[in-house]
């Protein structure tokens, strides 16, 4: 089905176009850049129904078959994370329509973000090492403008550490992808793994190590974090609110979760790696985020600790844990980047994000301290929001493996987050401050806002049984299957 | 066999210069050598000894082509590869230069204000 390539194509003609067109306006490159960004959600909606009738569609492209030309695929799983990626994206543009407009050169952000849309969806309908390698990149290389777009002191410093670590990271992805093909002469997935059966286990692991180690570094997992908390808090807050929001976990997550559980399948002690990488951040993120003087960088360390709970259900596995990672996902990013466009509202009001700064918001800016309140409390797995119910998922299915220090740890710091997000309601909403000036944000800031916490709040009520059908495929993908099963066909 | 220690010994040269130098532009040229490190890793992948270009030529067979050529996807794959390094080395130098701006020097123990 052709409809495949359609989030691609329409997000890289979305870039050239501004680029040719509009490069001098702020107005009509934002609008396109939006429409852009609607008509690939509507793509990707119309694709649904063939993923769910299917197993998984394929697309040759120029129509070469599977070992010699490029393949894309789209199966369950990557289908939810496309779906989540492109309903965030737009809600992010319309919030930067208003945003932006305090830079001078807005329409080059919105080029930008086009490409990063771009890359991100090309990373998920990709079957090929080296495709996924050039749309990892491009994306990657956006993100790094896109860090510095305000080109302030700080900005440039966090986005050269980024670019630097993000370089070493594609390195090590790019040996390994290179090690594969010296190895087995091909670069399709489905073609590696039916040669992969018969080589050295030795090789294997190698290869495997340099990805785990790779992608740990774009994923931001605990050794290998510390460009994350500069480049996430110093970035425009909409870029914050992609990166923190679903570019780490496209980047990183959804390639540790391919790797792990679909093509090195024959290795189940890489998920024991996974596991503890996702422990340690989970636990540091936590601590780091109490002491914290500024709010995005609260978030970014929080980001830290809630992908490290992803990564923690990805290794433990089974039914249970690879739908808490899925539904963690889901709702993390929804939940991420409501709290950071929030904290692009406050700047845009107050020009600060320190903590200190900032009091009394609630008095000023009622709405935007409600869609707060419903991001922080879905954090921290408070009941009727959304990150609640794959918290307990995680939890249950770290008992059900039989990881009952793990359970335990998962709960004291989900307890940790409920404490800093506490502490930050009370020190910059609820709080008593005689400053009149401030009022509440307009129209195009609220509404993405606002549409993220309705979907986070019913969360709860949206994981009925007819949903729980379709993540149900996705997790049966996680576990069953892989893709040496499209070569047999 | 040599050409892949030769490969190693660029690669670890570049992450010396990444890592060590405290000079940007140092920092940069280090980035660019593991670049060219991972071309040559992917030629060499290719590369057959007394190998010919991968053109498919008149009067010559299939099987004639297939036992003498180096493989052409790997040079393919260079060519990707050299414009991500070319782009990512772009956006360094402009970074680079806007650092000197801001701060008046490369020297990197002078620029970090960020605790990390």
């Amino acid at each position: 089905m052709n409809l495949i390539v359609f989030p691609v194509i329409l997000n890289l003609f979305s870039a050239f176009l501004i680029a040719l067109l509009w490069k001098k306006s702020k107005i009509y490159s934002g609008i396109a850049c939006l429409c852009f960004s609607l008509l690939s959600l509507i793509s990707v909606i119309l694709l649904g129904k063939y993923v769910f009738q299917n197993q998984y569609i394929l697309y040759y492209v120029g129509g070469w078959e599977i070992p010699i030309g490029i393949t894309l695929m789209v199966d369950a799983l990557s289908y939810i994370f496309l779906l989540v990626l492109n309903f965030i994206l737009p809600l992010i543009c319309w919030f930067s329509l208003t945003y932006m407009g305090k830079y001078v050169k807005s329409s080059y952000f919105y080029i930008l973000f086009s490409l990063i849309s771009t890359g991100l969806n090309g990373i998920l309908i990709s079957m090929d090492f080296f495709n996924i390698y050039v749309f990892l990149e491009i994306s990657s290389i956006a993100s790094y403008i896109l860090v510095a777009f305000g080109l302030k002191t700080e900005e440039l410093e966090a986005s050269l550490k980024y670019t630097m670590l993000g370089f070493i990271g594609s390195v090590l992805i790019l040996v390994s992808i290179g090690l594969i093909l010296g190895k087995t002469g091909t670069l399709n997935i489905a073609d590696f793994m039916n040669i992969a059966i018969g080589m050295d286990r030795i090789q294997l692991w190698f290869i495997l190590g340099l990805f785990i180690s790779g992608l740990a570094l774009k994923t931001a997992l605990f050794p290998f974090h510390f460009w994350l908390p500069d480049a996430h808090s110093l970035a425009p807050s909409p870029v914050s609110a992609i990166l923190s929001g679903i570019f780490i976990k496209i980047t990183g997550f959804y390639l540790l979760i391919r790797i792990v559980s679909n093509i090195f399948i024959m290795f189940s002690e890489s998920k024991i790696i996974v596991m503890g990488l996702g422990l340690s951040s989970m636990i540091f993120g936590a601590l780091m985020a109490i002491d914290q003087k500024d709010i995005k960088r609260t978030y970014a360390y929080s980001s830290i600790s809630q992908i490290g709970y992803c990564a923690l259900a990805l290794g433990i596995g089974g039914y249970w844990g690879y739908l808490g990672a899925i539904l963690h996902f889901i709702f993390h990013s929804l939940s991420k980047s409501l709290l950071f466009l929030n904290s692009g509202a406050i700047e845009y009001k107050y020009k600060t994000t320190k903590i200190d700064d900032l009091k009394g918001i609630e008095d000023k800016m009622p709405y935007t301290t409600m869609t707060g309140f419903v991001g922080m409390l879905s954090i921290a797995g408070i009941p009727p929001f959304g990150c609640f119910w794959s918290k307990i998922i995680i939890i249950i299915s770290a008992i059900k493996a039989h990881y009952y220090g793990i359970a335990f740890i998962a709960v004291v710091v989900s307890i940790i987050t409920l404490g800093y997000f506490l502490k930050l309601l009370r020190n910059i909403f609820y709080s008593k401050d005689e400053n009149p000036k401030i009022n509440e944000v307009n129209f195009n800031l609220l509404m993405p806002m606002v549409l993220l916490s309705i979907i986070i709040f019913l969360g709860g009520l949206i994981f009925s049984p007819n949903i729980k059908i379709y993540i149900d495929k996705a997790v049966s993908v996680m576990e069953n299957f892989s893709y040496a099963q499209i070569m047999e066909k | 066999m040599i050409v892949y220690i030769a490969i190693v010994v660029m690669f670890f040269v570049g992450i010396y210069g990444m890592i060590v130098k405290k000079n940007i532009i140092k920092m940069i040229i280090g980035v660019n050598i593991i670049g060219y490190a991972l071309n040559l890793f992917f030629i060499v992948i290719g590369y057959r000894n007394g190998g010919i270009a991968p053109i498919l030529v008149p009067g010559m067979t299939i099987e004639e082509f297939v036992s003498k050529a180096v493989n052409p996807l790997p040079q393919a794959l260079v060519l990707t590869s050299i414009v991500i390094d070319l782009s990512i080395i772009c956006f360094l130098a402009s970074l680079s230069i806007r650092i000197y701006e801001k701060y008046g020097s490369f020297d990197l123990e002078k620029i970090r204000r960020l605790k990390g």
